[in-house]
């Protein structure tokens, strides 16, 4: 009874219940301390490891304190990745580092993918613009610090007078507005998808549920690996896409596309060799995409039913037998080059 | 929406960028609305139309008006969100700030408009004017005498309208 009195000091801290229960563990009030103090949050991060602790069967006291020992740097992994991002996006800073450190360790583990797509929800949310609800645009940024499209911003400006839409505080000249650059940087990088689809359509474009699991199966391979090098990402992703996309649709001209994608990350060099043909297989590819959103943008009100197949898009019909009949041929040509 | 085509597959891509801004916009609202409407109303087109829509209010508990159930007609105009939508209750309403034609007083549906507002917001707006009407910038200054001078008989005659029209 005298040992408890410690322990009743940081009785706000222990619920009586989580009490009784260490003490028939056999933990002293110093390993629960310790656990407690190590916790830079203390009401979840306590509440996760005791739960997990629960589970385990009980442990003598020294591995319990490697063990703890063992955990407490692997509770702070992302801050490293932190830093860039808080200083693109200074108002959304605190957001933004919050979402990274879900992000970065979830890209690992498929179980943790469903995370995944909700912290990408929230970053389009957090990223929209309120004019448009679409993803900023060329997004510019007002004095009070709210973001939207460049466009929107200047037509509201035009019609509704200079006063930020958010919170309606002056905005001192809406016709010189700019474009922030980091944001619109970031956006390109987390939803190129969106951004192409806009930039085709050469305005404000909508977005179908379907562009956002293209989006969201995008991050994995545009974001994570290299967010350092803007420029030959935003080069590589749009071949990159369309291999993709050709995946995507179950198309699989006898997977060479596929493979080629696997070498591109093992050999750099053998890329550029391959280029010239990637290339049209690429464009090919992008013109199959191209009409494929034809379809998926059509309003569904007016969406009909597929037309007989003789009807159906004879253009299409062709360029898919034009695309086997390359791939066939580059296979033919890479089974030959091996063998020489 | 309207202008475009059902033509051939090929035709759709130009035809679903004639689209204007205030369409897409509209759609894009419709789809929040749907996923999640905000709490006591609901709104949504009225036929195929995109640009006229119905709404319908709860009146909150605690009100006058409550058990009631208000019916509106929002019509968008062509450039959306950069001007206001037109609201009107088509169901009679003893309140201050609306009038017998089913007009509404309220600064966010005039000056007030900000291209930032939906109507999900605005639908929590007119829902929170059911609660708090504005006896100074009334519409019908006869509503808002009687809501000022004796709260207790204006209150009895909105539960009497809103039983009378209301359900």
């Amino acid at each position: 009874m005298a040992g408890q009195s410690p322990e009743k000091m940081e009785g706000s801290m222990f619920s009586p219940r989580f009490r009784s229960a260490a003490e028939m563990a056999g933990w002293d009030e110093e390993t629960l301390l310790l656990v407690v103090e190590d916790t830079p949050d203390r009401q979840i991060k306590h509440k996760r490891r005791t739960d997990l602790q629960f589970k385990t069967p009980p442990l003598s006291n020294s591995r319990r304190k490697r063990r703890v020992q063992r955990r407490s740097p692997a509770s702070i992994p992302a801050t490293v990745l932190d830093l860039d991002v808080v200083d693109e996006c200074p108002q959304k800073g605190s957001e933004k580092k919050k979402k990274e450190k879900e992000k970065s360790p979830s890209s690992c583990k498929k179980k943790e993918d469903s995370a995944a797509i909700l912290c990408m929800d929230k970053l389009r949310e957090e990223l929209s613009c309120a004019i448009c609800l679409d993803i900023c645009f060329e997004p510019s940024t007002t004095p009070c610090g709210h973001s939207f499209c460049k466009k929107c911003l200047r037509s509201a400006a035009d019609k509704c007078g200079k006063r930020c839409p958010k919170c309606r505080q002056l905005i001192s000249n809406g016709r010189s507005c700019t474009v922030n650059t980091v944001l619109w940087n970031t956006i390109q990088l987390l939803f190129p998808k969106e951004v192409e689809a806009r930039k085709l359509s050469g305005s404000v474009d909508s977005q179908e549920p379907k562009g956002k699991s293209l989006a969201t199966r995008n991050r994995n391979q545009s974001v994570c690996p290299s967010n350092d090098d803007l420029g030959t990402e935003l080069e590589s992703s749009a071949r990159r896409r369309s291999n993709q996309n050709l995946r995507n649709r179950g198309i699989r001209p006898s997977g060479i596309l596929t493979r080629r994608v696997n070498e591109d990350a093992r050999n750099r060099v053998q890329r550029r060799e391959l280029l010239a043909v990637q290339d049209e297989d690429a464009a090919l590819a992008v013109r199959l995409q191209r009409e494929e959103y034809m379809e998926a943008f059509r309003p569904s009100d007016e969406r009909q039913p597929p037309p007989p197949p003789q009807q159906r898009n004879s253009s299409t019909h062709l360029a898919r037998a034009n695309l086997r009949a390359i791939a066939s041929r580059a296979m033919n040509m890479r089974v030959r080059g091996r063998q020489n | 929406m309207k202008s475009s085509s059902t033509g051939g597959v090929g035709r759709s891509w130009q035809s679903t960028a004639t689209v204007s801004c205030s369409g897409k916009r509209i759609q894009k609202e419709m789809r929040e609305l749907n996923l999640e409407a905000p709490p006591h109303s609901s709104a949504g087109p009225k036929g195929d139309n995109l640009y006229h829509w119905v709404a319908t209010l709860i009146a909150p508990q605690g009100t006058p008006y409550q058990g009631g159930i208000f019916f509106l007609d929002i019509a968008f105009p062509v450039d959306y969100p950069f001007r206001p939508p037109q609201v009107l209750f088509k169901t009679r309403i003893f309140h201050c700030n609306v009038d017998s034609a089913g007009n509404v007083a309220l600064d966010i549906l005039k000056d007030g408009w900000s291209p930032a507002l939906t109507i999900s917001k605005l639908l929590l707006a007119l829902t929170s004017l059911l609660s708090n009407p504005d006896p100074y910038k009334p519409l019908v200054p006869g509503i808002a005498h009687l809501y000022l001078e004796d709260k207790a008989k204006h209150n009895e005659l909105a539960a009497e309208w809103t039983r009378r029209f209301a359900r």
